[in-house]
């Protein structure tokens, strides 16, 4: 019985962060395979035909919900559940209670593969789980939320590291965003629907993959360079700027619809003020980074963070320039706003997520990367593939805006888009193939019964 | 920091959490409360034919709302008036959209009769070459009919009460400078017959190998043309004023092979042309935009087409 249950639920350190993931791998290569096949029926949508799971929709219902909340989510919480510890000098609360958490995130997963691609969803981007699944998802969270606290309750340090702010908070707000935002339980007339599904939509974003990805930046940067943090003030300024101001810029999804002005006019002003946070904290990375772009050259896992650092940076330029209401008017309801939406999600937080599995696998197991070459081809795949598809989606959204501007009518319109839907697709088989790589080298190096020729790097407690 | 100071932050961050849910949540909640108003949506127009609040589900199903949206704004030329916040006290959950993929369907009740938009959503490229909209010939008849219900009740009237919503840019109007020059410049009678004459023997040389003598947008060279030309004939055109039908006929259709007319016209030619372009649009045609000049029993009734006929796919020979 023990031994089934060691199994399952290990106890062994560092197991609940691995099989998290592991499990986050799994479901990148799902997720991004969903939104592949969608792109792909843009630009020939006849390619399937009378398969109600295979219809563009249907695909990017669960695309964006395997990569959010399969990919992003459950690669976040592993990586979470590798670094407290390390920071908190301490072990996990509960090992066990981190690989139920996985095993419960990974049938909510299969439920969402089972639902979705059916059409079995609540209409709610971003929101689109049932109320099951929602339930599961909720009590799911508020498990690791428990867990971490319980570790940085117990912690052997003094200090809170800067990442430890962002964890915190994000896993203090991230539940109650969840639980708001779902309104699986409630109904509320259309457009305070919409106002609280944008107030989610947004914050699953800004409150959830921003801070973590932030937070994890903060972990792994000053590790990379071994380097100290160039200014811990900075970064806690960052950190309550966007507490502060992430939360209410929700409205300006649905800037031009009746909703009310002054909700709009929060929403714009602090989209706005989140240049704030932005460039503190990119500026502590910048500085922190100071004549040490160079090793970028060698260390893969630090060319993925310095890349997300980019990213993130242009799309939270781009953010607050498209959240006002003179460029809104113009780029809203394009396919801009599907390539800021990837800038963020692909671009920034996927690369930093990729960049701590590439960091954390290692320490976890014990075991080195199969193959550095699979490293560097994975990163080129994903860069390139990730910046043709931003451009193509960005310049088919100026290219559907200034149609319109024109005054021609979207159905016409909608044919110039051919080329653009092409290069996206063909973007979107190079991030697959990125992403296969990196998944292959997980499995060589986690599986292949090799011996442990190199010397492990055990997890290092300095900061 | 010392201890205390954390204990300081987690306080700061739950009261600053609960402000926002406050003030971005629950004060939205509570001041925000918009009357229905004449035009919402309370998916009854079309119940004797079918179940549009079923269509509704179906349409959620199928994830319509990726790529439809449903609201119009101030800028949107083709999709009717504005809606107000009291439209959508029924829409529950929202499916306001995010992405123009496909053009907007808050007025789209009566845009089409029903019988196209089944074919349309069984086989889009059948009534529409080169559309990119999936085909939902997997829909069973049922709900493929509650769909169509549904998107026949959207707009519920809207169009009807709203006349001339189709304008040409501001720099044709004269509200504007240039606008203003425009009609200084412009000598030529629109509105009369003299000048309609004129307009006819300008559009034959020019137009009417596209758009066809009977300007039905059958002219010979519309066979090879993917964007079949405008057929004037639709009822649609009426609200057209002759900024808009100037401004079209000189800087042509992007994106289409209708040419900018202003490189090879005179501004009297076009206004002749516009003149005579005024007389075209009749008052019957298959396609009519507004739910009441639908005969409801007539249009509502959902079509006896079998699947084959739009199904490339399977059966019949393409
Ligand atoms: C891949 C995106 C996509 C999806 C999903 C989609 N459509 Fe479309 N739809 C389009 C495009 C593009 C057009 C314009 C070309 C055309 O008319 O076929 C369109 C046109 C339409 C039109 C004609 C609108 C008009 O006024 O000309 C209707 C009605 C429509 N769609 C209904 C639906 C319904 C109902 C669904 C869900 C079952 C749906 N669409 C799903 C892309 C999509
Ligand atoms: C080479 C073929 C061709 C010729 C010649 C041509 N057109 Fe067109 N025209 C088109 C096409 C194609 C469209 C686009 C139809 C659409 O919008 O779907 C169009 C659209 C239009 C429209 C816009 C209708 C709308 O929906 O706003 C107007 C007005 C128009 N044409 C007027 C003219 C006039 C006037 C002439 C002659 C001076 C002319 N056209 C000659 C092909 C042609």
């Amino acid at each position: 019985m023990s031994g089934l249950l060691d199994k399952f639920l290990s106890n062994g350190e560092g197991s609940a962060s691995r099989n998290f993931l592991v499990s986050a791998l799994l479901w990148s290569l799902f997720g991004m395979g969903a939104g592949v096949f969608a792109s792909m029926e843009f630009y020939n949508p006849d390619l399937v035909h009378n398969i109600p799971q295979f219809s563009m929709p249907h695909l990017r219902m669960f695309h964006v919900n395997a990569v959010t909340i399969g990919w992003l989510s459950m690669g976040y919480i592993g990586s979470m559940f590798h670094m407290v510890p390390t920071l908190c000098k301490n072990r996990l609360f509960s090992e066990r209670l981190g690989n139920f958490t996985m095993w419960a995130w990974n049938l909510l997963m299969i439920g969402a593969f089972c639902t979705l691609l059916n059409g079995n969803t609540e209409g709610r981007e971003y929101a689109e789980l049932g109320a099951v699944l929602d339930v599961m998802a909720a009590i799911a969270l508020c498990t690791v939320t428990f867990n971490v606290l319980m570790t940085v309750a117990h912690r052997r340090t003094k200090k809170l590291y800067v990442s430890l702010w962002y964890f915190l908070g994000s896993l203090f707000w991230f539940p109650l965003v969840y639980i708001i935002g779902q309104r699986t339980f409630v109904f509320l007339p259309g457009l305070n629907d919409a106002i609280i599904g944008w107030f989610y939509g947004h914050n699953i974003l800004g409150m959830w993959f921003t801070t973590v990805g932030v937070g994890i930046m903060y972990y792994l940067i000053p590790r990379y360079t071994q380097a100290p943090l160039y200014s811990h003030g900075l970064s806690m300024l960052g950190f309550w700027g966007i507490a502060l101001f992430y939360a209410p810029t929700g409205t300006h999804h649905i800037l031009q619809s009746p909703v009310p002005e002054w909700l709009k006019a929060i929403a714009v002003i602090s989209s706005i003020f989140l240049l704030v946070p932005v460039l503190t904290v990119l500026t502590n990375f910048f500085m922190t980074m100071k004549g040490k772009w160079g090793q970028g050259a060698d260390d893969l896992p630090l060319r993925f963070a310095m890349t997300s650092a980019l990213f993130y940076l242009m799309t939270c330029l781009q953010g607050p320039f498209q959240a006002t209401r003179w460029i809104n008017w113009y780029i809203h309801f394009t396919q801009w706003v599907v390539g800021h939406a990837h800038a963020a999600l692909l671009g920034a937080f996927s690369f930093i997520l990729t960049s701590a599995v590439y960091y954390a696998l290692p320490r976890l197991t014990g075991r080195e990367w199969h193959s550095q070459g699979l490293i560097r081809g994975h990163y080129w795949l994903k860069f390139i593939g990730f910046l043709i598809m931003y451009f193509s989606l960005t310049v088919a959204g100026l290219v559907q805006s200034a149609g319109w501007a024109m005054g021609i009518a979207v159905d016409q319109w909608a044919n110039q888009l051919y080329p653009y839907w092409f290069v996206r697709a063909i973007s979107g088989i190079m991030i697959v193939t990125g992403q296969a790589m990196f998944c292959y080298n997980a499995y060589r190096s986690l599986y292949s019964p090799r011996p442990v020729d190199v010397t492990a790097k055990t997890r290092e407690v300095k900061v | 920091m010392n201890g205390y100071g954390y204990r300081l932050g987690a306080i700061g961050i739950i009261s600053t959490f609960f402000i926002i849910i406050f003030s971005t949540v629950l004060m939205p909640m509570v001041l925000f409360r918009p009357d229905p108003t004449v035009t919402r949506n309370d998916y009854q127009a079309e119940a004797k034919v079918g179940d549009p609040t079923r269509g509704r589900r179906v349409y959620i199903r199928e994830g319509c709302f990726y790529c439809h949206t449903q609201f119009t704004r101030l800028q949107d030329r083709e999709y009717g008036p504005l809606v107000k916040a009291g439209d959508y006290v029924y829409e529950t959950p929202h499916q306001l959209g995010t992405a123009r993929t496909g053009p907007d369907l808050t007025n789209e009740g009566g845009k089409y009769p029903s019988e196209w938009q089944k074919a349309h959503l069984i086989q889009p490229r059948s009534v529409k070459p080169g559309s990119i909209m999936p085909s939902f010939s997997y829909l069973s008849d049922k709900d493929m009919n509650d769909l169509v219900c549904y998107l026949q009740t959207l707009g519920n009237k809207r169009t009807a009460t709203q006349t001339a919503y189709v304008e040409a840019p501001a720099e044709y109007l004269n509200s504007t400078a240039l606008g203003f020059a425009l009609h200084e410049r412009k000598h030529v009678d629109t509105n009369a017959d003299a000048s309609a004459n004129a307009g006819r023997g300008l559009y034959t040389q020019n137009c009417a190998s596209c758009h066809g003598l009977e300007a039905r947008g059958n002219g010979p060279n519309s066979i090879s043309l993917t964007k079949k030309p405008a057929n004037f004939t639709r009822p649609f055109y009426k609200q057209y004023s002759d900024e808009m039908w100037y401004y079209r006929t000189s800087e042509g259709v992007p994106g289409t092979r209708m040419p900018r007319w202003e490189l090879n016209l005179t501004e009297e030619e076009r206004w002749y042309i516009v003149a005579y372009l005024k007389t075209l649009p009749k008052d019957v045609e298959a396609t009519v935009d507004s739910i009441d000049q639908i005969d409801p029993i007539e249009q509502i009734r959902l079509p006896k087409l079998t699947k084959q006929q739009y199904e490339p796919h399977s059966g019949g020979s393409e």
